[in-house]
């Protein structure tokens, strides 16, 4: 697993580290809103629930990383200065790789791969750090994004086989004729 | 990085209550998320920027966003936008819209507002379809779509290129980025945004319900190899062997001063502005 660390950076301090985790965790609270809310407008409830409830869970850890970051002066960063290693903060599921398609199971193995890619983002930060404080943080961090992954685990195991018949479009788009 | 100085807006203060209704996976949501990060890194307070759009999926950005906005009609969102920021320098004032509604109906206000170089940041999302209106040929289409029931052998017309164009009528500023690099769009939006004059950003944003197969652009974009050049010639050379997909960087920045007429003794009234115009 790749680190998700973008080479070459460390992120060395207690404040760089929360810097850059609050970052991610309001992303990812958000981009999760954002798809629960699309999903809903085209009536797929059942994939807006999955993101919905990712959305909580996001929230959840970003009350309990902003309570633990006001104790500390953050540094700031301009949105490309972050490290990570893609575009986005790596929990944020790349908004252009959904689509009104998707399916149960599809919208579970997208938040998968961006759970494991924060996850990893944790450990590799963990493994860089010199400062132990910043290693223990982070491997806490990586322990609570493995929660999120556990969920989604037992979610794919029940998806069935209908959960894949969303690429059936009953109604697909027409060109004006 | 700066030290330690806390930001004041967050990206989603400029994000209005409204829930988007474009198609999932389309490139305009990425764009919204590119101009509430840039204003949120140059702290502009929201009352303090206006938003303006014509009509096109595009152009619903005004009503997502928590700044002073204006929906438009169908290709006018710059002279608006005009008037607006020559009324209110103060503001900051950025255009939005699509290929259709601003090169087609909009294509003449286009070039004057070029020419004219009011200090304006336009955000074109180029999707190379009227997808509002169902996925009809726009001018950015390429003349062998054939997508569309009403160009069944596609257009025969050699597309527009809106940077080509926009060089040669004067726009001051001008990149070209991808929805798939939204990060790297809030930087040079928030560049745009900081050059004085006409900034034009051209967007390869997706339609993925009539264009699916521009699904593919992200693996076709590539980073520009070059940096941005202050001559325009140069500018032009570069523009006219580009196949389209050279993205990421900003491709010109000239230094020819904006127009803003002066309006000495000014109190700023109607009653004033009517005095002018009098017969």
């Amino acid at each position: 697993m790749s680190n998700d660390l973008k080479s070459g950076d460390a992120i060395n301090t207690l404040p760089e580290l929360l810097a850059h985790a609050l970052a991610m965790e309001t992303e990812a609270a958000e981009r999760y809103g954002e798809l629960a809310d699309q999903m809903e407008t085209h009536r797929k409830a059942a994939v807006a629930a999955i993101f919905r409830r990712l959305e909580k869970a996001e929230q959840e850890h970003l009350d309990d990383l902003t309570e633990r970051c006001s104790k500390f002066d953050l540094p700031h960063y301009a949105p490309w200065d972050y490290h990570w290693s893609h575009s986005e903060s790596p929990e944020a599921i790349d908004i252009t790789k959904v689509h009104y398609h998707l399916s149960v199971r599809g919208a579970v193995l997208l938040a998968l791969e961006h759970e494991r890619k924060a996850t990893a983002f944790y450990a590799g930060v963990a493994q860089a750090a010199a400062d132990a404080e910043v290693r223990t943080l982070a491997l806490h961090f990586a322990d609570e994004e493995r929660q999120h992954i556990g969920w989604l685990e037992a979610c794919l195991a029940g998806c069935g086989p209908a959960d894949d018949t969303a690429l059936d479009d009953p109604d697909p788009p027409l060109s004006q004729e | 990085m700066e030290a330690v100085a806390k930001k004041k807006y967050a990206a989603k203060d400029y994000k209005s209550d409204l829930k988007p209704i474009w198609c999932p996976g389309c490139g305009d949501y990425t764009v919204l998320n590119s101009i509430t990060r840039a204003l949120a890194e140059l702290a502009l307070p929201p009352e303090q920027v206006a938003v303006v759009s014509g009509i096109g999926c595009s152009s619903r950005i005004p009503a997502y966003t928590s700044v002073y906005g204006f929906h438009g009609v169908h290709g006018r969102a710059l002279p608006v936008a005009t008037g607006l920021k020559l009324a209110r320098p103060d503001l900051t004032v950025l255009v939005t819209g699509g290929d259709g509604d601003g090169f087609s109906i909009g294509g003449n206000h286009f070039l004057h507002a070029c020419r004219r170089n009011v200090d304006l940041t336009y955000i074109v999302m180029d999707n190379q379809v009227y997808g509002m209106t169902k996925g009809q040929a726009s001018p950015t289409t390429a003349p062998d779509w054939e997508g569309s029931k009403l160009t069944p052998e596609g257009t025969g017309i050699n597309p527009f290129q809106p940077l080509v164009v926009g060089l040669a009528s004067g726009a001051n500023f001008i990149a070209r980025v991808s929805s798939s690099d939204p990060i790297n769009m809030a930087k040079i939006i928030v560049e745009a945004i900081r050059h004085p004059g006409f900034s034009l950003v051209q967007v390869l944003s997706p339609c993925v319900t009539f264009r699916p197969e521009q699904a593919e652009w992200r693996d076709i974009v590539r980073t520009a190899v070059v940096d941005y050049t202050d001559d325009a010639a140069r500018a032009a050379r570069r523009l006219m062997t580009d196949d389209g997909f050279n993205v990421g960087k900003v491709l010109f920045k000239g230094s020819r001063p904006p127009f803003r007429p002066e309006f000495e003794n000014s109190n700023g009234s109607v009653a004033e502005l009517e005095a002018r115009f009098a017969l």
